[in-house]
């Protein structure tokens, strides 16, 4: 079982690291094109269309990735105490009670959107004679489609816990604040981390003395 | 289980009790009702610690859906469907949040680029002097560097890893030392460019540019109070603060230098003039001496050509600014538009209204001489028709000019004047670390503010910024032999980069007439790549771009899947008419504007204790900026105080992020306990400037007031 979910994470990851990489041709197309604009003055009216569908891609197919990595915020003041069989009964009613008729409405209503765009060959009327837009309404389905396959997966996930009492592990994945990394960065080993707790604890004496 | 479970599991039973106790019988409750019943569930719901984003989107359908079906029952669920995939679509093609994954995609490279050791080092000896040094230089480390990330996790821990070390050692008090690194690291969400202003922006419908520009003040003036404060600290208490022993102050010396002062004088500027002069007795190569003499002269021929370039920018000959011409033609008004807009317009009024008599000279410089074609942006046939009895003579400077640029000019003696070696030492390292981020978060908040660039646009530019710095930083953290080969390669590329560049921007100061030719434009874009390619290999940056890739995906994706989630979430709350309900209720209470604004910070604050800003701003900005109008509040000032009130929620304990990042990293005897009682005075401060900030709107408003009339 446990290897089934791992491989749908991959899955999920794979796919929302793949779209990441649209940061970086978003990035370059938007200075290029601040380039031809303001310095040789070659202005292109089809970046605006590109560059709010590669935004809008991005987000979109990486909610699962985001998902699998639990990265989606939560509010933590209450959920951070609980044992870990109070925390999957919790997520496993809300996964059912919220997310799956959300995410479901959103593949379905996607779907009939993309597919209309797809039938009337539609194309952007942010400028004259833009881009055609279907292929991004397309992305809703998919990116739900995406999300829905992360979130069963999370349900099982809850199941798993309520019966075993703890979580099952996930994949290691890149942190926001990975301390080990910056400690390497700015050269600070444990050693002088704990050298330093002598002169705390010297603090501390000379106060109360 | 724990009792902070059962105390909020409480709270959240007396919230469902409360709400159905308030409720009417159930065959009187109406759609606003439903509505209320909405919210009070929606905080239930993030309390219980699902994703919010998914709480959102979820109640969002099925109460839009009930909505719908007690008008018509038949069409409801296609109704529903159709209100929610136009609003997750109305996210995806939104203009405003597409700078939030580039701005977050800066941040992390910038974060990445391992900077922050450097400039806390040189800020730290720069500072030396001032009392509380090592806490200030942590302040302003912060500031800058938060700024330029916008990522209050990362901050704080790596403030947490160097500058506690360090103050700690040096026998600062360890409440202070951890509050100035946790408020020091939340400074980033306030001060432009912020992530926060951007998702205020679009939820409130406030632009993002007059966002920026109102909290530029109030997030110098934050920063500058917590300054302050900690100065008066350090002078009132010095055992909480001692000054730095001399070994920590001293700053290491090039061997040459010593030779050079003691023939000369300690002052750099003439201690190198005489050094080149030949009365070097010391075996310093004179090219040493040049590239010092460079570093040390580096601000004046900044200051000169940056001046120069004004002074020719205002100076220029146009026609509207020759009184003779003036009543000649109805072409004058129309070039008056024209040409307005390439140079300051109140600066040119200025000029016209000086008596000739009062300008100086001086502006009859060489160049006066040397005729200057007409105006690039005036026609091409009214110019020499109306140019041509006029002989060229520049048009005398304002004075506002020359007193600027006298200030300037005593400034630089005097800064010569106590320039000595030591400082010259600082000054590189300054010019090594912090000069760049400062350039870069001034480049990228400037072009903003003066709208010459869309936030879009400054943060793609931006994040390219970010990836310079971070090749930069490792180029400089490789052996010398290996750099000067990398340098050989990557120099010509950047004169071929620059070329462009300079030209683009002497076309600006209209020095230059057109632009540069395409080809040219062409050379620079091929250039810039190949670069890219070659330093990303060449340094493997590839780990580093891949991680900030790969961060800055999931947090695009938890902000905008938020953002999906509540905008169709208000969606239903708008359609069971639960804002007219707020509202009848909120008008009903009969507030002064001032009772409503403080009511409005003091929720923001509580809320602020439970939840992130993500969600406050998504999710309770809907309710709160309907109601603005009513009590005649600007939204803009409104936001403002919002982003200074969430300041606050990050030093709030017991969930203040900022404390157990810090925790983290401390040494294990340092308490959460001493953390938080070191944030609270820094809490204080906070309210301070929030109440300074409702006293004195103009401290937000005034900058936008003067830039967007």
């Amino acid at each position: 079982m446990q290897k089934l979910l791992l491989t749908v994470d991959k899955f999920s990851t794979l796919v929302g690291q793949a779209f990441a990489w649209l940061i970086v041709t978003l990035t370059l197309l938007i200075s290029w094109e601040v380039f031809s604009r303001y310095v040789i003055s070659r202005p292109h009216a089809w970046a605006f269309d590109v560059m709010i569908m590669m935004y809008g891609t991005l987000f979109m197919m990486a909610g699962a990735y985001t998902l699998s990595k639990n990265g989606h915020v939560r509010g933590d003041v209450l959920y951070g105490f609980f044992p870990p069989r109070l925390q999957a009964a919790l997520d496993l009613i809300l996964y059912i009670a919220f997310f799956v008729p959300g995410v479901v409405a959103l593949v379905w209503a996607g779907y009939v959107y993309a597919g209309e765009s797809w039938v009337i060959n539609e194309h952007s009327n942010i400028t004259a004679d833009g881009p055609p837009i279907y292929p991004f309404k397309t992305v809703i389905p998919i990116a739900g489609a995406v999300l829905l396959l992360q979130g069963i997966v999370e349900i099982i996930r809850c199941v798993l816990c309520l019966r075993e009492g703890e979580w099952p592990s996930r994949e290691e994945d890149v942190e926001e604040v990975d301390v080990d990394k910056l400690k390497q960065m700015v050269h600070v080993k444990d050693e002088d981390i704990e050298k330093l707790d002598a002169l705390v604890i010297r603090q501390e004496a000379g106060k109360s003395s | 289980m724990r009792k902070e479970v059962w105390f909020g599991l409480s709270i959240m039973a007396a919230v469902v009790i409360g709400v159905f106790w308030l409720l009417p019988p159930a065959a009187q409750i109406t759609n606003g009702h439903l509505g209320l019943l909405m919210l009070a569930l929606i905080v239930i719901a993030i309390m219980l610690g699902f994703p919010t984003a998914f709480t959102l989107m979820g109640m969002g359908v099925i109460f839009a859906w009930l909505a719908y079906r007690s008008q018509n029952p038949q069409i409801a669920v296609q109704q529903t469907l159709d209100l929610m995939v136009q609003r997750a679509y109305s996210v995806m093609s939104n203009d405003v949040l597409i700078s939030i994954p580039l701005f977050v995609f800066m941040g992390y490279l910038v974060e990445r680029s391992n900077l922050i050791e450097k400039l806390f080092r040189s800020l730290h000896l720069a500072l030396a002097r001032v009392p509380g040094s090592l806490a200030v230089a942590t302040l302003v480390t912060c500031a800058v560097f938060a700024t330029a990330t916008g990522i209050v996790g990362a901050v704080v821990t790596l403030m947490g890893l160097l500058a506690l070390p360090a103050m700690l050692r040096a026998g600062y008090n360890i409440k202070v030392s951890a509050g100035v690194i946790t408020a020091g690291g939340c400074l980033g969400i306030l001060i432009p460019p912020s992530v926060m202003l951007i998702v205020y922006g679009a939820t409130a419908g406030v632009s993002v540019v007059k966002l920026y520009a109102g909290a530029f003040f109030p997030g110098i003036m934050l920063a500058l109070l917590y300054v302050v404060y900690v100065i008066v600290l350090a002078k009132l208490k010095p055992s909480l603060m001692p000054p730095l022993a001399e070994s920590e102050r001293k700053v290491a010396m090039p061997a040459f230098v010593k030779d050079i002062a003691a023939t000369a004088s300690n002052k750099v500027l003439p201690a190198l003039i005489v050094a080149l002069k030949g009365r070097r007795n010391a075996d310093v190569p004179t090219s040493r001496i040049v590239r010092e003499l460079m570093v040390t002269l580096l601000p004046a021929i900044v200051f000169v050509v940056l001046m120069g370039l004004i002074w020719h920018a205002l100076t220029k000959p146009n026609i509207v600014t020759d009184t003779s011409n003036l009543q000649l033609t109805m072409e004058a008004p129309v070039e008056q538009a024209s040409t307005s807009g390439l140079q300051e317009p109140p600066s040119a009024g200025t000029g016209l209204s000086e008596p000739p008599s009062e300008t100086p000279a001086e502006p009859k410089a060489p160049e006066a001489t040397t005729p200057a074609p007409a105006t690039k942006a005036a026609p091409a046939t009214a110019a020499p028709a109306v140019a041509a009895p006029v002989e060229w003579e520049r048009i005398p400077a304002p004075t506002t000019f020359w007193i600027i640029f006298g200030t300037g000019l005593a400034a630089l003696a005097i800064f010569y004047a106590i320039f000595t070696f030591t400082r010259l030492e600082i000054f590189k390292m300054l010019l090594a670390s912090f000069f760049p981020l400062a350039v870069l978060i001034l480049a990228v908040l400037g072009t903003i503010v003066f709208g010459l660039a869309t936030p879009t646009e400054a943060a793609a530019v931006g994040s390219l910024g970010g990836f310079v710095l971070a090749a930069v930083y490792t180029l400089y953290a490789l052996p010398s032999a290996q750099r000067a080969r990398l340098l050989k390669i990557w120099i010509p590329l950047w004169i071929l980069i620059a070329i462009s560049i300079v030209w683009f921007l002497l076309l600006q100061f209209e020095v230059l007439e057109s632009g540069p030719p395409m080809w040219i434009g062409w050379v620079t874009i091929v250039a810039a790549a190949i670069w890219c390619v070659l330093a990303t290999f060449q340094l493997r940056l590839t780990g580093i771009v891949k991680e900030s890739v790969f961060l800055t995906a999931k947090t695009s994706a938890m902000v905008c899947w938020l953002f999906v989630g509540s905008s169709i979430f208000s969606a239903a709350f708008a359609l069971l008419g639960g804002q007219g309900v707020v509202e009848r209720w909120v008008l009903s209470l009969d507030m002064t504007p001032v009772q409503f604004m403080i009511l409005a910070q003091v929720i923001i604050f509580l809320l602020g204790w439970p939840l992130e800003w993500t969600e406050i701003i998504v999710i309770f900005m809907p309710i709160f900026i309907p109601l603005l109008p009513h009590f005649n509040i600007d939204p803009l000032f409104f936001g403002l105080l919002v982003a200074l009130n969430l300041q606050t929620a990050f030093l709030s304990p017991p969930v203040a992020m900022a404390a157990f990042y810090l925790k983290g990293v401390s040494p294990p005897h340092v308490t959460l306990n001493q953390i938080f009682a070191g944030m609270m005075p820094f809490m204080g401060i906070q309210v301070i400037a929030l109440a300074l900030l409702y006293i004195w709107p103009a401290i937000g408003l005034w900058l936008p007031s003067i830039l967007y009339k």
